[in-house]
């Protein structure tokens, strides 16, 4: 599983997928921590739960984060 | 995303650029200015009021209309074309206390209140449960969360990973304080609604008596909407009551708070299932003029194995939860296997166990560093008797005479990573395998069921089989239909399907009040403004959370018992003082800099500041080397750091963590505040040479140089 509970991550694109909504355009570039991924499945295309460092906790693709290097 | 530049801001900054420059030369116009500029910056500050944009707005047209230069009349269309623009901005930094972008620091939410989906402001009511007003607490929690007692218990707390205290040690138990504060306030008859607007006639029904719903039926009817939610089990609660098994969270905890907003007027309809029962045309003809989807994902995925549907001891895990939450108590069987490495999987291996099931075993196909399931949960499972199979793959349910024995199973190995970065199970050749078995329990993910959608012909699903919404503002394709939940993010969290609940609801009463819907998402809303606890620096670093108390494991196994027992009042109260404030400190990082850069002195360790890459923090050595100078808070944004003079000391404060206290000085000569002896070591180092000899007599400045004058005037020569 590439995303797991805790580890901080990178927004470092936009996603191609459609759950991508325009506001969140301004999301790339973003540090933020995994806080609820895929619980039950490890499905690479489920969306996955990020909080982000001062601008909240969302729902997002996984092809538009990269995990950060402690 | 919200706009990077606060408006607000943006006004003060020119305000005070026009005047700083020197370019309103009559002071009329000058006076005005500065009085535009002290209303802003009440806005910027938290301070305004309802009267602030028409004040600042006479004033601007004043300067338009009466000049008498043409800076003034410049200065002032350009304050009245930023109002008049921006007047949203304006009245939502006064309403909500909340800058969006986060410029006016005072007003922005702390990162723990900006991670919770639902938006509640944890500093305050932190604070409240450290001063022992739990109901209170309570209160601030509710106007964004209606059920603070059940995600006391079961939030997945994204708060926790994003609070800073955890950047020092160990974040801050948000989540238990909450529920503790709830039940304190629930037991003390102090849990109580806030007032209900008075009813506009205007009807609203919720499909689905989940989180998601009966959030938004809770604020609705707070609006005076009458709110009307059907159900189509004859329980509330959804996936909270029959997805969550009552060892994690008892039923009274839903009943109750179910209750309160049922007390709101809310009416519920069990047993009613859309599409089946009663259809969306029959709810319009009944007055109903929006709606909201919650049903949930209440399915399951198949395991799509041969022999899955010949046998009936075969069933999902979502069904068992529900059978056992609904009061059927029987077992699946004795030797039970669970497929899936989720958290429902460990939900149900954990229920069998309770039901008397002799041996539960989980299967799961990659390792247990790879098992999405909480780690927590994991070993209360392993503590209670959950054996786990790891890296075993199902095949093929067998059985004989309409019984299942086995399921057979591959043992497998991790391949190499994929392109994304998963390490892929592949089967083991020749491995295969039988797990005895007398029931088998699939637990590989929901989904939800869409029977009773399926008239509503232009509702847009995602690839994922969700509902399509504007995640703004919950709509979905259809008009006047909203929806929120699972049935929009799929499986997700409790916590998430409130804050989805909140947002549809503001979202309908704009609907129907025919106001435009907002473009980006909300920010929260700062409650309150309280003032800190007053705590030592030793205490404030106490490095640990408390240990939660559990059940007894023998006790566990047998019944369902709530097993996490819950902190003692005395931890409770600590553990609130551990809160840094976040919502006073921005973490600009000035006073360090201030400190070490600009006086030399390098006293504030305050490695948390870094979000990125923290370095170590220890508020107790600030007293080993601060003078008090006080140049920190002379410097802090935001009023964090305080200096204060107070019953003969000196005492430095960091959101009322007390840095440093230092004994004050005085003059000999005159009685004036010196300060201590550290800072005037301090500044006599740096003006050795320059001052005026004082022969280590403690003298304030005016008293040295009228000493030092009268020195002088004695070894003048004679005129």
């Amino acid at each position: 599983m590439a995303f797991r509970r805790g580890q901080r991550v990178e927004v470092y694109r936009k996603s191609d997928d459609e759950s991508w909504e325009p506001y969140m355009n301004a999301y790339v570039g973003l540090h933020g921590i995994v806080t609820d991924p895929d619980m039950t499945k490890n499905d690479p295309g489920a969306l996955i739960e990020v909080s982000l460092d001062e601008k909240g906790t969302h729902r997002l693709p996984q092809d538009c984060l990269r995990i950060l290097e402690d | 995303m919200t706009n990077p530049i606060c408006e607000v801001t943006n006004t003060l900054r020119f305000v005070s650029e026009a005047i700083s420059s020197g370019r309103l030369v009559h002071p009329r116009c000058r006076q005005r200015a500065e009085e535009v500029a002290k209303l802003v910056g009440d806005i910027s500050w938290g301070r305004g009021g309802p009267e602030h944009c028409g004040a600042i707005e006479n004033l601007a047209r004043s300067l338009v209309e009466e000049g008498p230069d043409e800076s003034c009349v410049q200065l002032g269309r350009e304050i009245l074309a930023s109002l008049t623009e921006h007047r949203e901005a304006f009245e939502s930094h006064i309403e909500t206390h909340n800058c969006p972008t986060g410029e006016c620091v005072k007003l922005a939410p702390a990162p723990c209140q900006m991670a919770c989906p639902a938006g509640i402001d944890v500093p305050s009511y932190l604070t409240l449960i450290g001063m022992g007003r739990d109901a209170e607490a309570t209160e601030i929690i509710r106007e964004d969360n209606p059920f603070p007692w059940v995600c006391g218990l079961v939030c997945t707390n994204p708060c926790e990973f994003m609070c800073v205290r955890g950047r020092m040690d160990e974040p801050i138990s948000i989540k238990y304080l909450k529920g503790f504060a709830a039940e304190r306030a629930m037991s003390e008859m102090r849990y109580e609604n806030p007032p209900k607007a008075p009813d506009n006639g205007r009807k609203v029904c919720m499909i689905g008596a989940g989180p998601a719903g009966m959030t938004a039926a809770y604020y609705l009817a707070l609006k005076g909407y009458r709110v009307t939610i059907i159900e189509a089990l004859p329980v509330p609660g959804g996936m909270m009551m029959v997805g969550i098994p009552r060892y994690r969270l008892p039923r009274e905890v839903i009943d109750r708070e179910t209750g309160m907003i049922e007390s709101l007027g809310v009416e519920f309809r069990y047993n009613t299932r859309l599409g089946k029962d009663v259809t969306l045309e029959q709810l319009r003809e009944e007055g109903f003029e929006a709606f909201m989807v919650a049903i949930g994902a209440h399915s399951a995925f198949k395991l799509m194995i041969p022999g899955e549907d010949d046998y009936p001891q075969v069933i999902n895990a979502i069904d068992l939860l529900r059978r056992v939450a609904l009061g059927d108590r029987h077992l699946p069987g004795e030797r039970v296997v669970i497929v899936g490495g989720g958290n429902v999987a460990i939900d149900a291996a954990r229920t069998c166990i309770r039901l008397g099931c002799r041996e539960v075993t989980v299967a799961y196909r990659r390792t247990r560093s790879e098992m999405p399931a909480h780690e927590e949960e994991v070993i209360q499972a392993e503590d209670e008797g959950v054996r786990f199979a790891f890296l075993t793959v199902p095949v093929a349910v067998e059985g004989s005479d309409g019984t299942l024995t086995a399921l057979r199973c591959l043992r497998a190995e991790l391949g190499q990573p994929d392109e994304q970065g998963r390490r892929r199970p592949v089967p083991v050749k020749d491995s295969d395998h039988p797990l005895k078995a007398d029931a088998v329990i699939s637990s590989i993910g929901q989904v939800i069921d869409r029977t009773g959608l399926t008239t509503l012909e232009d509702l847009r699903w995602s690839k994922r089989s969700t509902i399509t919404v504007n995640t703004v503002t919950m709509e979905t394709s259809v008009e006047g239909v909203f929806a929120a939940g699972d049935v929009v993010s799929g499986p997700a969290t409790v916590v998430e399907a409130i804050g989805g609940g909140k947002k549809a609801a503001e979202a309908i009463d704009r609907y129907l009040q025919g106001i435009p819907q907002p473009k980006w998402p909300q920010v929260p809303v700062r409650r309150r403004r309280l003032e800190c606890l007053e705590v030592p620096a030793s205490t404030k670093m106490i490095p640990s959370r408390p240990h939660m108390p559990l059940l007894n494991t023998d006790r566990r196994r047998i019944t369902f018992q709530q097993v996490e027992l819950g902190y003692s009042e005395n931890a409770v109260r600590e553990e609130a003082r551990r809160c840094l404030r976040c919502d006073i400190c921005r973490r600009c990082g000035l006073c360090v800099e201030i400190c070490r850069d600009k006086m030399g002195v390098d006293a504030l360790q305050l490695g948390y500041l870094n979000f990125d890459h923290p370095s170590p923090t220890d508020l107790r050595t600030t007293s080993e080397r601060c003078i008090a100078c006080g140049a920190c808070a002379a410097n802090c944004p935001n009023e964090a750091m305080v200096i204060k003079d107070e019953n003969g000391e000196r005492c430095l404060r960091l959101c009322g963590t007390v840095l440093n206290r230092l004994r004050l000085e005085y003059c000999e000569q005159c009685g004036a505040v010196l300060g201590p002896a550290r800072y005037h070591d301090y500044i006599a180092k740096r003006t050795k040479g320059v001052s005026p000899l004082v022969e280590g007599r403690s003298l304030c400045v005016q008293c040295a140089r009228k000493i030092a004058a009268g020195r002088h005037a004695e070894i003048l020569p004679a005129q």
